[in-house]
């Protein structure tokens, strides 16, 4: 037997959940790619951020999708590896940063910076630092 | 071995740590959490999901806005 004949209203239900994902996506990839080719130190780059920062803010305190449940506990000594190798990257950062950033001590920034400069190189990143925000909005 | 070298060679080194951190979190009974596990109890309360969404905003402010 046929889920439509047990539930009726579930017959269009897988059908209209790929076009809602397909339509998300388009609207992912189009504001994406948008945004990856405005110029830096604009008002219009600055807005690009800033939106859906402020959607995604939006939802996460509005209206929350179904959250992913976050662990009761923690295990100390886990997270202090975490801990750790991210305060490592920090003062790696802080350190390059402190000197003046030159070539011949590159901040972080200085050597991502020229690598997402090619339109669709930038464009997937700001694809992924959204797909990032929602992934924490689920959270 | 130049200076710019031995910082690039840190920050990969760094970031490869990352990775073999979330990496070793996805294996089954492994006590380290993945960066989602951390991050998502980080955010249990409100003040804490506000500092990671304002993260979030920071980096993508620092690498498409400037």
């Amino acid at each position: 037997m046929a889920a439509e004949d047990l539930y009726p209203s579930a017959a269009g239900r897988p059908a209209r959940g790929i076009a809602r994902k397909a339509a998300a996506g388009a609207v992912l990839a189009g504001y994406s790619w948008l945004a990856g080719g405005l110029a830096p130190f604009t008002t219009r780059s600055l807005l690009s951020v800033l939106l859906p920062g402020a959607v995604l803010g939006a939802i996460a305190y509005g209206r929350p999708p179904e959250r992913i449940p976050a662990p009761a506990t923690m295990d100390v000594a886990g997270f202090s590896y975490w801990l750790i190798a991210v305060a490592a990257l920090f003062e790696w950062e802080a350190s390059a940063f402190i000197s003046g950033s030159h070539w011949w001590h590159p901040s972080l920034t200085e050597l991502i910076t020229p690598l997402i400069a090619p339109h669709p190189v930038r464009s997937a990143a700001i694809c992924v630092w959204l797909l990032g925000g929602w992934a924490l909005v689920r959270r | 071995m130049t200076t710019r070298i031995i910082t690039m060679t840190g920050f990969a080194g760094l970031l490869a740590v990352l990775a073999a951190l979330e990496v070793l979190g996805r294996r089954p009974g492994n006590r380290i959490p993945t960066a989602g596990q951390w991050l998502g109890y980080l955010m249990r309360r409100p003040a804490g999901r506000l500092l990671v969404l304002l993260g979030w905003l920071w980096l993508g402010w620092h690498y498409f806005a400037r």
